[in-house]
């Protein structure tokens, strides 16, 4: 008997499901003291790899390099350079933003790594390549221990 | 031991926006059964062993790898699945015959995106939990800033990258089992919607639903079973840094040291001779450009006048994406490596329709695994 195929779109009727997941992520050894060094202190540190002379930011126990383990932490300046951006317009529903947002990768002077965040304070149209920015942490009554403790950065006045 | 490894057979069903009439499961089946109807085999007596090549998400479950035996027939039998690209798949056939571990092989993989109804979330989701995610955004702003610091390095403009939209959808029109073939122009792409700056709606691609089969096999089965068989010359794969910060934004770091063991285990030391056309990962624009550069199929920086001059066209001297890629035929998830591979071998069969490229006997077929990752694989695939 030939396969009896489905020829009316009338017929599919697809199930809807979705699946609830529930998860905590463990910030780790580095992480933990990267977001503590940020909330309590208002600074970015990183770890360095004498080895490869490779400084990781956002700080990291191992090098992806030589891979070796990383135990040497230091302070990096609040001020980089803007490595890339983009202006996106689009939320994660796929809707249209009334304000599109600014989001760049931060590099910092002698820095193998850097921090994706939003880029405020200036007209989308403004940004560039190579621009220096700053970071703007949020007050310190209001940070709580994550990525979202810097607010933005912003372009050096 | 080494041993020559052949796609012997390939089967698929066409590529569409959606299919609401066959679940995955069928998309599968009917996609294994005219591979196994073009190899001349049959699953249950002549296949060793498979792999399939799929996420769970995407799926909307949780472990759905535990379903893919009963339907491409492979009950009872060697079956292993990857949570990755489907060119791994036909890496890993590839090693296994090479090696003299299996004969004959069967590489799965498909799309059923259609089905995922929070599809950007799925991505978000990929992201680096702490560093990345809890920022909120949408996560193909990776593609904007990839291609704003890929055009800043390479002089490539938007106006050039906006042309590989319009070859491959052109392209998509001459084969019947693309889902979005159209001719647009440069201006179309360009005043499209700005999605994620300088990446624009035209500029990317769109998921379709598909299914893809094929059967591989060891030299003396290939010529057994086989008039046509399209030889695995050599495979490659690498992943660069996944964290967002470490990572190279400018190059495809993954698809050079990828592309040079794949030549290397094909033997092939000049590229931009001895490939005669190539279906390169285009899920953006700007990517087809900056694969080819990677792949040393262009001179460095020349990936942008290449596709001005026409010279990537399917009548150019070395096509790029006749089968319409991932712009035109649609983004089919982890299936997208083996759609690749498929129109390779169509090419290289003969069996292209009226897309058939004259004379080729070599192409390259080079996959990427899609935003956030920055991993992907290379074959090398001959007629003679």
């Amino acid at each position: 008997m030939p396969l009896d195929k489905v020829t009316q779109i009338g017929q599919t009727k697809p199930l809807h499901g979705e699946i609830p997941v529930y998860a905590q992520y463990t910030f780790g050894i580095a992480g933990e003291r990267f977001f503590r060094e940020i909330k309590d202190k208002g600074r970015i540190m990183g770890t360095k790899c004498s080895k490869c002379d490779l400084v990781y930011v956002p700080a990291r126990i191992y090098c992806e390099q030589c891979f070796g383990e990383l135990t040497e932490w230091l302070e990096i300046p609040g001020r980089g350079a803007l490595h890339s951006f983009t202006i996106s317009h689009v939320d994660l529903d796929g809707n249209r933003l009334k304000e599109p947002i600014v989001v760049g990768l931060v590099k910092f002077d002698g820095v193998y790594g850097g921090v994706v965040h939003r880029i405020g304070g200036v007209e989308p149209g403004q940004v560039s390549i190579g621009m220096p920015v700053e970071i703007v942490l949020k007050p310190k009554t209001r940070r709580t221990g994550s990525i979202l403790d810097i607010d933005c950065f912003r372009p050096v006045k | 031991m080494q041993r020559r490894v052949a796609i012997i057979g390939v089967g698929y069903t066409p590529f569409r926006p959606i299919t609401p009439d066959m679940s995955f499961k069928e998309m599968m089946f009917e996609a294994a059964q005219k591979a196994y109807e073009d190899a001349g085999v049959c699953p249950r007596k002549d296949i060793d062993a498979f792999v399939t090549c799929e996420e769970d998400f995407t799926h909307g479950r949780s472990i759905f790898n535990i379903h893919t035996p009963d339907n491409i027939g492979a009950v009872m039998k060697r079956i292993h699945t990857l949570p990755a690209e489907s060119l791994y798949g036909l890496a890993d056939a590839f090693m296994l015959i090479n090696t003299g571990l299996v004969d004959v092989m069967a590489v799965e993989s498909h799309s059923k995106a259609s089905n995922m109804l929070t599809p950007d979330y799925l991505v978000a989701h990929a992201m680096d939990p702490v560093y990345n995610k809890p920022l909120g955004y949408n996560p193909y702003f990776i593609a904007g800033m990839e291609m704003n610091r890929y055009l800043h390095d390479s002089g490539v403009t938007r106006e050039q990258c906006a042309l590989v939209s319009v070859k491959n959808r052109a392209n998509a029109l001459l084969n019947p089992d693309a889902a979005y073939g159209d001719r647009i122009a440069m201006d179309d792409v360009l005043e499209s919607e700005t999605m994620f700056w300088p990446l624009n709606r035209l500029d990317m691609s769109s998921p379709a639903d598909g299914g893809i089969v094929m059967v591989v096999a060891c030299e003396e089965k290939a010529r057994d079973l086989c008039d046509k068989p399209v030889w695995v010359r050599g495979v490659g794969w690498c992943s660069d840094a996944p964290s967002l910060e470490t990572r190279e934004w400018g190059e495809a770091v993954y698809a050079r040291l990828a592309g040079e063991m794949a030549y290397r285990v094909a033997g092939v030391t000049n590229p931009r001779i001895e490939v005669d056309f190539a279906e390169v990962d285009d899920t953006f624009t700007y990517k087809e450009l900056q694969h080819l550069e990677a792949l040393k199929l262009c001179a460095p920086g020349q990936a942008g006048f290449m596709v001005e001059e026409g010279a990537t066209q399917r009548e150019g001297a070395f096509p790029v994406n006749v089968s319409g890629g991932s712009l035109g035929v649609g983004r089919l998830d982890e299936a997208t490596g083996l759609q690749k591979v498929l129109e390779v071998v169509l090419q290289l069969r003969g069996e292209a329709g009226p897309r058939q490229l004259e004379d080729v006997s070599v192409g390259l077929a080079q996959s990427w695994r899609g935003v956030p990752a920055n991993s992907g694989a290379v074959a090398i695939l001959s007629n003679e």
